[in-house]
C-alpha cells in the first residue's frame, strides 16, 4: 500500500488498536479516502478480529505478540515510520472519536505553524476533572498544551526519530512523558482545534475511575519529578540531530 | 546450647545454602559475586560473633547487636533498588524486542506475498505466451 506515497510527501497514518473490530475497518477506509498514503494499524494483541478487519480495509497491519498499551503500539508505528523513512506520521485512535475527515484540518494547521508536532485537541470534551488535572500539569511542567492525552497527532521526521528512540520505550502513557521528551529535544508543539466525538465503546481508559485517576496523577507527577529541570534548559535547535 | 553456637549454625546454614545455589549456576555473573560476598560475611560473623561487639564499640553504637541488622537492611534496600533498575532495563528491552518482532513479521509477510504474486505473474505470462500461439484472440489485461 506504499505505492501512493511519492517521495515528496510520504505520510504514514498509524492507528493503534486493541479490540476495535467494530470501528477499525471503517476508520481505515475513511483515512485512505481522505488522506491517502499508507495506513498502518498496530494491533495491540486484540482478542477479536481487529487485525483481519484492518487488513480487509487495506491497511498494513502489525500484530504485537502481547499488549504493549496505547503508547507501546503507537511507538511501534513510529519505529516502522523511521525504518521506512516516512517524512511524517499521523496518529489517531481506532475507536471513532477522531474523525478522519478532520485530518486535513490538522495537517494544514501543522504545515502552516511550522511546528514539529501538531496535536488535535477538542477543548469542549474536557471534563472538570481533566481540566483540573491539566492545569496542575501545566503548572508543573510549563508545557502549555490544553489537552495532553489527545492521540490525534502529526509528527515530523525529527519527532519520529526522537520518539522511536529507546528513551521513549519506558513511557506508559502517550501524554506528558512524550511531550516532555519532545520538548527536551527542542521540538516545537502546536495545537489545532478539531471536532471529536465522545468515545463509542466506553469512556477513557485513564479517567474511568477515581483509583485509576489517582494512579495516573501519581505516576505522571513522578515522571515530571524525574524530568525536573528540563524546563530551564536552553532549547536545542529543532534541526539538530538528537 | 548457647547463643554463639546458634548464630554459627544459622550463619553456616545460610552460607551453605548460598554456596549450593551459586554452584548450581543459576545466577548471572555479578549476582553470584554478590551472594558469595553475603555467604562469606555470614560465615565470618558466625565464626567470630565477638566481631559485632568490637565493631559496635568502634562505631559508637550503644547496643552492638543492632549493627548487623542495620547493615543488613541497608544492603537489602540497595539490592532491591538494583533489582528494580535491572527490571526496568529488561522491560525496556522486552518492549523494544516485541515491537521489532511485530515489524519484522509484517515485513516477512509482505515479502512472502510479493514473492507469491511474482510467481503467479510469471507463471501466468508464460502460460499466456504459450496459448497465444494457438488462440490469437486471447483475452488480455486480466493478469
Amino acid at each position: 500500500m506504499r505505492q501512493q506515497g511519492g517521495s515528496t510527501h510520504r505520510l504514514l497514518t498509524v492507528i493503534p488498536a486493541r479490540n476495535e473490530s467494530a470501528t477499525v475497518g471503517e476508520i481505515v477506509r475513511r483515512v485512505r479516502s481522505v488522506v491517502g498514503g499508507e495506513v498502518l494499524v498496530v494491533n495491540d494483541a486484540s482478542t477479536d478480529d481487529t487485525s483481519a478487519q484492518a487488513r480487509q480495509a487495506g491497511a498494513t497491519v502489525i500484530d504485537l505478540p502481547y499488549g504493549l498499551g496505547a503508547w507501546g503500539a503507537a511507538q511501534t508505528g513510529l519505529r516502522y515510520a523511521k525504518r521506512h523513512r516516512f517524512r511524517a506520521a499521523l496518529t489517531l485512535d481506532a475507536d471513532g472519536q477522531h474523525h478522519p475527515e478532520e485530518l486535513p484540518v490538522l495537517l494544514d494547521g501543522w504545515r502552516r505553524s511550522g511546528a514539529n508536532v501538531a496535536i488535535g485537541t477538542f477543548p469542549q470534551r474536557l471534563s472538570l476533572a481533566k481540566r483540573v488535572a491539566w492545569r496542575y500539569f501545566q503548572l508543573l511542567t510549563g508545557i502549555g498544551v490544553q489537552d495532553f492525552t489527545s492521540g490525534l497527532r502529526v509528527y515530523d521526521g525529527h519527532a519520529i526519530r526522537a520518539l522511536a528512540s529507546r528513551k521513549a520505550s519506558l513511557l506508559d502513557y502517550q501524554d506528558l512523558g512524550v511531550l516532555m521528551l519532545l520538548r527536551k529535544k527542542g521540538l516545537r508543539l502546536h495545537e489545532v482545534p478539531t471536532v471529536m466525538s465522545p468515545r463509542r465503546n466506553g469512556g477513557s481508559r485513564v479517567f474511568s475511575s477515581w483509583p485509576m485517576v489517582a494512579r495516573y496523577m501519581l505516576h505522571t507527577t513522578v515522571l515530571c519529578f524525574a524530568q525536573f529541570g528540563w524546563r530551564w534548559r536552553a532549547p536545542v535547535r529543532a534541526g539538530a540531530r538528537a | 546450647m548457647n547463643a554463639a553456637l546458634t548464630t554459627s549454625i544459622i550463619g553456616v546454614l545460610i552460607a551453605g545454602a548460598i554456596l549450593y545455589l551459586v554452584r548450581r549456576d543459576h545466577l548471572h555473573g555479578s549476582y553470584a559475586l554478590w551472594w558469595l560476598a553475603v555467604a562469606a560475611a555470614s560465615l565470618l560473623l558466625s565464626a567470630f560473633p565477638q566481631a559485632v561487639d568490637w565493631l559496635g564499640h568502634i562505631t559508637g553504637i550503644y547496643y552492638p547487636p543492632i549493627l548487623p541488622i542495620i547493615v543488613a537492611i541497608g544492603m537489602i534496600l540497595l539490592r532491591m533498588l538494583k533489582m528494580d533498575i535491572d527490571r526496568s532495563r529488561s522491560e525496556r528491552q522486552l518492549r523494544r524486542l516485541t515491537q521489532k518482532i511485530g515489524i519484522l513479521e509484517q515485513e516477512l509477510m509482505e515479502a512472502k506475498r510479493a514473492k507469491a504474486s511474482d510467481n503467479v505473474l510469471t507463471a501466468d505470462s508464460s502460460a499466456r505466451s504459450k496459448t497465444a500461439q494457438v488462440i490469437p484472440l486471447a483475452k488480455s489485461g486480466d493478469a
